[in-house]
């Protein structure tokens, strides 16, 4: 009996010090026996943490959020995608982490993606880590190219070889050249970088106070592709695009689409011909294109911010990744170090090196980003892109909408 | 001898049955002002601030209200989408239900198997039914433009179409007409047998019996039926949400274009992607007023047009 009483005195003393950390994350379910295998991992090297996950889908974690803000019961950490860091950071639901990140050198922020670690800066500190960072590069049917007899796309390609590519897949309304990026051709964030970056135009302008899209490479940039599309047949309209509800991409009547490796394991799982990747093509001002991420952070409301970051810097460490999203072929981890982990894994395509080349060399994190009326401004963008795609109004119409109907939400900001 | 007051002790029936209401009611009304009273008066003070409804909020007065009128540039747009959609869905929905529920009224064997049939949708998830429907509308692929094409009629893009999407909208409404019909069904069948006697005595023909003698006293039902149906379609969401979603580009709600933007739709965009919960709850206000007008509107219409049998 005295011999059980220090061993059941040690396991209360342990359980006082025991701390329970709720993780929030929006995987899709068949993911999650991953992030339990993490989970108890990292239990097994820390003892004092007891992981608790709340899983909830993408969309529903955006609203879910603003409701434990509200309510003060936010999770001790939270997953963010890029586009909610700003707004989350600036409210104050995710709490400023750079004092951690500087003084876990073992942690090595800088080995992260600079164009990552933007999205999740705010005034200047970080609020976030990033857990993956992807470009978006040419994806393409291997079989449709061999079937027409198009050789295959090369690291040489321009916007012009594309194009000239597109045409020779066009059979009106059964077989279309080029399918966008998840079946649109988009202009905010990543999607913006692709479509709009290689004729040096973008969306935003630096400091998001306004829009920089009335230029004349953005003409240029967005009548090649509208034009593919309403003259040429090549790309998808609205209506052709919608009428592939898992995505047109994924058909097989597609030959070309914007890719990035979060689009990777759908392609493997549901793609009934053979696909790679390409280098994204360079345009008249160079090769561009966007890139875009999520990662987590700790929350206001966590008692315990010592361990969310001691939960971070093991979750968002190389060998974190590299468990997480490179050997599972998740998608593209956020640190270099961590890359070839992904490139080894079953679901990276053959010539998935052309990912990391984007994220070395030429992909730029696409706005917005750092604003608050981000997205009402992208609200009023992706409507008038829908009627770019329907065929309802033309270039100009659209820029000249899309500049007036945002005049009263920038007016609002300032 | 009783140890309460005698006034306890000597509550007269009416107070009896005072208190032994308000007792009976006691938990809904509880449970009311917890979950619905007490959540409206927060969104009327939260419809005066700015609050993203993540956590900063500032007093802006009605502000959100005078932007709402005067330089939202959807407002017009949106009030248009919810009018037209309420209008013909209401219109469409009723007349169709009505059709209906004179079919179910015969005297044939099985007509409760069908009766069920007809009330069968209704009772399906709402999502699920919306997705069916998308699949159903598809331009390509889909059962409806695969029917058209039986009878040589291209069929159009619907939900990736600015013309049709709302007219495709109104179709998707008429789903659910199961409730409508059934309260149609009751009105139908509460009307006496004698007023068709007495008008056949009188030489009455079918048509004359139903515009004499079935509408008027189908009026309340018919009055009922409208009104709820008004109601619930200036808050249509669910199917615009997943209809809009299933189609369009990533971040399109309410599209293509502002095609489906209707209130709701709006509302929702504004508190939880745009993050102006402040805002929206202003929006939410604004629907309520336009809602209890039309509603009140609906009534005095009603003192002309519906014809209780007991008042007569």
């Amino acid at each position: 009996m005295l011999g059980i009483a220090p061993e059941l005195a040690r396991k209360v003393a342990l359980a006082a010090d025991q701390i329970t950390l709720t993780v929030a994350h929006a995987w899709e379910t068949a993911f999650m026996p991953h992030q339990e295998e993490w989970d108890k991992q990292f239990m097994a090297k820390n003892s004092d943490i007891t992981l608790k996950d709340i899983n909830n889908t993408w969309a529903d974690h955006q609203t879910i959020v603003p409701t434990w803000a509200a309510a003060g019961q936010l999770p001790d950490v939270l997953y963010v995608h890029g586009s909610r860091a700003f707004p989350w950071s600036k409210e104050g639901i995710l709490i400023d982490i750079q004092s951690y990140a500087d003084a876990d050198k073992a942690f090595n922020v800088a080995g992260i993606w600079e164009e990552a670690l933007r999205l999740y800066r705010y005034q200047g500190k970080l609020h976030s880590i990033p857990y993956d960072h992807g470009p978006v590069i040419l994806g393409y049917n291997k079989t449709l190219f061999d079937k027409v007899g198009v050789p295959y796309p090369t690291p040489d390609w321009t916007m012009d070889d594309l194009h000239q590519a597109a045409l020779k897949f066009v059979v009106p309304g059964k077989q279309w050249g080029y399918g966008g990026y998840y079946g649109s051709v988009g202009f905010g964030n990543e999607a913006g970088g692709a479509h709009l970056f290689p004729w040096g135009a973008k969306l935003f302008t630096d400091d998001e106070s306004g829009l920089a899209i009335d230029s004349k490479e953005a003409r240029t940039a967005i009548s090649f592709w509208y034009d593919m599309i309403h003259k040429e047949h090549a790309g998808l309209s609205q209506s052709e695009a919608d009428s592939f509800p898992g995505g047109a991409w994924l058909s097989g009547q597609v030959a070309m689409f914007g890719l990035a490796t979060w689009g990777a394991p759908q392609m493997h799982d549901q793609a009934k011909f053979e696909w790679d990747v390409a280098p994204w093509p360079k345009g008249p001002a160079g090769q561009h294109t966007g890139s875009f991420g999520s990662g987590y952070g700790v929350t206001r409301d966590s008692k315990h911010p010592e361990a969310g970051w001691r939960y971070l810097s093991a979750y968002l460490s190389v060998e974190g990744m590299q468990f997480m999203w490179g050997s599972s072929g998740r998608g593209s981890p956020a640190r270099e170090a961590a890359y070839q982990s992904y490139l080894d894994s079953p679901l990276a395509p053959k010539h998935g090196q052309y990912f990391l080349d984007a994220l070395k060399n030429y992909a730029v994190t696409g706005r917005p980003y750092q604003s608050a009326t981000g997205p009402q401004v992208m609200d009023v963008v992706n409507q008038n892109q829908t009627l770019l795609a329907t065929g309802d109004i033309d270039v100009e119409t659209f820029i000249s909408n899309v500049l007036e109907q945002t005049k009263p939400i920038f007016a609002q900001k300032s | 001898m009783s140890i309460l007051p005698k006034r306890l002790t000597q509550l007269t029936l009416r107070q009896r049955e005072e208190r032994d209401f308000y007792f009976c009611i006691a938990l809904w009304l509880i449970g009311f002002v917890l979950f619905t009273g007490g959540p409206v008066v927060y969104s009327f003070l939260m419809s005066l601030t700015n609050w993203t409804g993540l956590t900063n909020r500032e007093w802006v007065g009605f502000q959100n209200y005078i932007q709402l009128f005067t330089t939202d540039p959807l407002f017009g747009t949106v009030l248009k989408n919810t009018f037209v959609y309420g209008i013909f869905s209401v219109l469409l929905g009723t007349l169709l239900a009505l059709g209906v529920a004179l079919l179910m009224n015969q005297k044939v064997p099985g007509i409760s198997i069908f009766r069920t049939i007809y009330y069968l949708p209704s009772v399906t998830s709402g999502v699920a039914v919306a997705i069916m429907w998308a699949w159903m509308f598809n331009p390509r692929a889909g059962l409806v433009n695969y029917l058209l094409s039986l009878v040589g009629i291209q069929g159009p893009a619907w939900f990736s179409s600015t013309q049709w999407a709302m007219p495709g909208l109104i179709l998707v409404s008429l789903w659910g007409i199961g409730p409508n019909m059934l309260v149609l069904l009751a009105g139908l069948q509460g009307i006496p047998t004698h007023l068709y006697e007495a008008a056949r005595i009188d030489g009455a023909n079918p048509r004359d019996e139903f515009v004499h003698i079935t509408i008027p006293m189908l009026s309340p039902a018919l009055f009922y039926v409208i009104v709820i149906s008004m109601i619930t379609s200036f808050q249509i969401f669910e199917n615009v949400y997943i209809l809009s979603s299933a189609t369009g580009a990533p971040g399109t709600l309410g599209g293509p274009g502002t095609a489906l933007r209707v209130y709701v739709i709006d509302l929702y965009q504004n508190a939880f992607v745009n993050l102006r919960m402040g805002y929206a709850s202003a929006q939410a206000w604004i629907l309520c007023v336009i809602i209890m007008l039309l509603t009140w509107l609906m009534f005095r219409i009603n003192r002309r047009t519906v014809h209780y049998e007991a008042a007569e």
